[in-house]
């Protein structure tokens, strides 16, 4: 709103409220350097650009206010060889001959300027009404003019060069605007100042074609800065594919952890149970001898099948071992991952309790009885160590089983539980 | 700076920019105060240092305008002498006349000399129309100048000066610069002969300044050229009357103008009775003329006999006569007063009156002076009056110092005659010796 109202005060049409002005260093010392050795008035057109500048400012106080900076920038100037070259003793311009003068940069004129020696800084008669016609025939609204003063002493002893910008368009007195000229100072305590004034020089834009294309590509970036977002790029792909298999693999832990817990489970109730079954059966052979051959087939038939049949309620814990196994746990699980099912023993009650010789237990060293006696110790034994990696054991050693061993076993022995900890293949598997 | 003398301002100035500059610095007259010239201070020059010789191109122009002083800078190429100037009107910065309303800039010369003069002259006009503009803050002022500008007395030649808004108090001033359609052409060319500069034309400006919008502070002022004003008797005797509070120039002016005109045409009316009076003067006393201001008519000097007692007679006509009375002074040859001035006596008082002519005039005073007939018709009264008086004191003195004496009945009517006191230090060459006489006759 505030915006518009400017526009209206101004009068024109345009809406901004301060201007700036700048001319590089060695723009001003030529157009001086013209002045200067002309022997009288002097004077000439600006080229340049005009860029908008906006400034938002919130405080406290009020809502947000923009700023609006127009800042004209110098960069060359187009000398006139005479006066009088481009107006007749009226100040009338004549459009040809300033067409002719400035030719093919008539775009970039952004102001004129003129040079008189001991002289006020104000704009002449005549200065005023060329500029007046100017703005018009350019189509510069806000076209400025740069009077220059040469100030001497009477005795030529001292002598001033004194610039002025004016912004004749406004409706108030002429404004005067400030001309900065970048790195015109001291420079040992101020930075020095990169000028956004574009370089216009042909050779330089020539040069810049011609070794460009080592350092630029086609859009005009940076070779450089192209290959270092590859990089990144392929970085951040890579970080990603790593995540994802992070996540994967997690899950999978998470889920094998889970098997893993309910195996233990299983286990210390089928040692709970095995060593209820043991109190019961030395209770009962402590009653019953003669059968106490058979009763342990029965009572391990039972044990067996209610040990064996525990785990088939649960297939999901079958599956993972029976199916290929991930590499993963290939080393604690025997290569040649038995096909052994766990299938209940149809072993029936009274079936006879010796197991051939042949068919051994387990080994063919006949270390079948060894294991029955290592059965009791091993079950003490195991108690003992770790309850992890014995129960691994046999629970290994019990899906280790043959189908053939379950038959030949007579004597009932549960081949399932392997005193020692390696993992066996049965034998005359 | 001070302002150079003319020549001064001519030699340092580029040889080809002279002619023009001549013409302005000599010649140049312009506005209504025809009387004060332009002058020409702040010269510089455009060129460079080593640029020899004269070589001034720029100037600084004074230009007397509306009772102010316009300082305007006019710039000028040396090293392009035929193009035209360029200008800076000075404090007037919004002043941007029209070009092609400036017909001597449109098309300069550098060639004529009067090129610069006349631009000038076009510049001034423009001037003044924009100063008219600036009354349209005012409507007071704005229905003044709009009035005195239908009038065509005034109309054309007026001059008027807006001042500026002054930015503390909102004040507008203005200064309307008049010139009085008074003619002057008859006044008698001596009046106007005793100035020391050249006078230029004969004018009569009124100046009234407003000093607020309002007209509730007006200052007129009335300035005559110096000769008019020698002519008519010195800037004490012009006494302009007080602008009327709530009155408005049209009805003021005139009444200036009127009050100026009757006074012109009075010193001319008394130049002319003047001059008739001294003709019958001159025809009465004839053989006893000394001498006369035979330019301006006022003086006659008569050398009378009575009863052989000579005397000089000096007639003094004032300015505004025959309205004021001639100066009678009787002067003797023979005696001195101890200043060493011939004894005279200054007679004012006499019968008079203003509306008798020249020739009416003379008679009278032929009377008055010889006294012939006052004597025998009042043998008394002629001792009461100062003039037989004196013819008598001078008859005894002189008789008395030739030897003579005074018969005892003459010395008895002097002295009961109580006539004045007089101290005489008479000194006489007729006696051998020195004789220094104190007469008391009372």
């Amino acid at each position: 709103m505030g915006y518009s109202a400017c526009a209206k005060d101004c009068g024109l049409g345009a809406y901004v409220s301060i201007m700036a002005a700048s001319i590089s260093g060695y723009t001003f010392s030529s157009v001086c350097y013209h002045s200067a050795n002309s022997n009288s008035d002097h004077e000439g057109f600006l080229l340049g650009e005009v860029r908008q500048e906006e400034t938002l400012s919130i405080s406290d106080s009020h809502i947000g206010s923009s700023e609006f900076l127009n800042v004209i920038e110098v960069h060359n100037h187009e000398p006139c060889t005479q006066l009088f070259s481009f107006y007749d003793y009226a100040g009338n311009v004549n459009e040809e001959n300033l067409n002719r003068i400035l030719k093919d940069r008539r775009k970039n004129v952004i102001g004129w300027y003129r040079f008189r020696r001991n002289t006020q800084q104000q704009m002449s008669f005549r200065e005023q009404v060329i500029h007046k016609q100017l703005t018009h025939i350019l189509g510069i609204p806000d076209l400025v003019f740069l009077l220059f003063s040469f100030i001497s002493t009477a005795n030529s002893s001292t002598h001033a060069l004194e610039y002025v910008l004016f912004r004749p368009n406004r409706n108030k007195y002429n404004q005067r605007i400030s001309l900065s000229i970048p790195n015109l100072g001291n420079t040992s305590q101020q930075e020095y100042k990169v000028s956004s004034v574009p370089n216009t020089s042909k050779n330089y834009t020539s040069v810049i074609k011609e070794h460009g294309t080592e350092f630029f590509d086609k859009d005009g970036v940076m070779k450089d800065i192209r290959a270092i977002f590859q990089v990144y790029s392929a970085l951040q792909e890579r970080v990603q594919a790593v995540c994802c298999e992070v996540d994967q693999s997690e899950r999978v832990k998470e889920k094998i952890q889970e098997e893993v817990n309910k195996l233990k489970e299983e286990i210390t109730l089928r040692k709970r149970n095995s060593a209820e079954e043991e109190r019961r059966l030395q209770e009962a052979a402590a009653v019953m001898l003669p059968d106490n051959s058979a009763l342990p087939d029965s009572s391990h038939s039972s044990l067996t099948q209610v040990v064996l049949s525990g785990p088939s309620v649960e297939p999901s814990l079958e599956r993972p071992v029976n199916s290929s196994s991930p590499p993963i746990y290939s080393t604690t699980l025997p290569p040649d991952s038995p096909s052994a099912i766990l299938l209940p023993r149809p072993q029936a009650v009274g079936s006879p309790g010796h197991p051939s010789p042949s068919l051994g237990l387990g080994n063919g060293d006949g270390s079948s009885s060894d294991s029955l006696n290592r059965q009791a110790t091993g079950q003490e034994d195991q108690e003992d160590d770790d309850e992890d990696s014995s129960e691994y054991e046999n629970l290994v050693s019990e899906q280790l089983q043959p189908p053939s061993l379950t038959e030949t076993v007579l004597l009932g022995r549960p081949a399932t539980l392997w005193p020692d900890g390696d993992a066996h293949s049965p034998p005359g598997s | 700076m001070n302002s150079l003398s003319p020549e001064v301002a001519l030699s340092r100035i580029s040889p080809e920019l002279r002619p023009l500059l001549c013409s302005v610095v000599r010649d140049g007259r312009v506005g209504l105060d025809s009387s004060s010239c332009l002058r020409i201070t702040d010269l510089k020059s455009g060129c460079t240092s080593l640029m020899p010789g004269p070589c001034c191109d720029r100037f600084k122009l004074h230009i007397p305008y509306a009772g102010e002083t316009l300082k305007w800078d006019i710039i000028f190429n040396a090293i392009d002498p035929e193009l035209p100037p360029d200008f800076i009107f000075g404090e007037d910065a919004d002043f941007l006349p029209e070009p092609s309303e400036l017909a001597h800039l449109v098309s300069w010369d550098a060639g004529k000399p009067e090129c610069l003069l006349q631009l000038v002259k076009e510049l001034l006009q423009q001037y003044h129309l924009y100063q008219c503009q600036r009354l349209r803050d005012s409507s007071r002022l704005l229905f003044e100048y709009g009035s005195l500008l239908e009038d065509p007395n005034y109309g054309h030649s007026m001059e008027i000066y807006a001042g500026r808004k002054n930015s503390w108090t909102g004040e507008f001033s203005a200064r309307f610069l008049l010139k009085l359609p008074v003619d002057f052409s008859n006044i008698p060319v001596y009046l106007l002969k005793d100035t020391a500069l050249d006078p230029g034309e004969d004018v009569a400006l009124l100046s009234v300044s407003f000093e607020d919008a309002e007209a509730t502070q007006v200052f007129p002022k009335l300035y005559l050229s110096p000769s008019i004003e020698h002519a008519l008797g010195g800037s004490s005797a012009l006494h302009i009357p007080a602008f009327p509070s709530g009155g408005c120039l049209i009805d003021y002016v005139p009444q200036v103008c009127q009050l100026l005109t009757n006074k012109v045409q009075y010193v001319i009316q008394g130049y002319h009775k003047r001059r008739e009076y001294i003709a019958a003067f001159l025809s009465h006393f004839g053989m006893g003329v000394v001498e006369y201001d035979a330019v301006g008519f006022t003086k006659l000097t008569l050398l009378l006999m009575w009863k052989d007692f000579c005397f000089l007679v000096h007639v003094d006509l004032p300015l505004y006569f025959p309205r004021d009375q001639p100066t009678l002074t009787f002067q003797s040859i023979y005696h001195f007063t101890s200043s060493g001035q011939l004894y005279s006596q200054v007679q004012k008082s006499y019968p008079y009156s203003p509306r008798w002519d020249g020739n009416e005039m003379a008679k009278r005073a032929n009377v008055y002076i010889s006294n012939t007939g006052l004597e025998k018709s009042q043998p008394q009264s002629h001792f009461k009056t100062s003039f037989p008086q004196f013819f008598l004191r001078f008859q005894f003195f002189s008789r008395f110092l030739n030897g003579d004496y005074l018969e005892d009945e003459q010395l008895r009517k002097l002295v009961n005659a109580k006539i004045p006191l007089a101290n005489f230090n008479a000194l006489t060459n007729n006696k051998k010796s020195f004789v220094t006489v104190f007469i008391n006759l009372y």
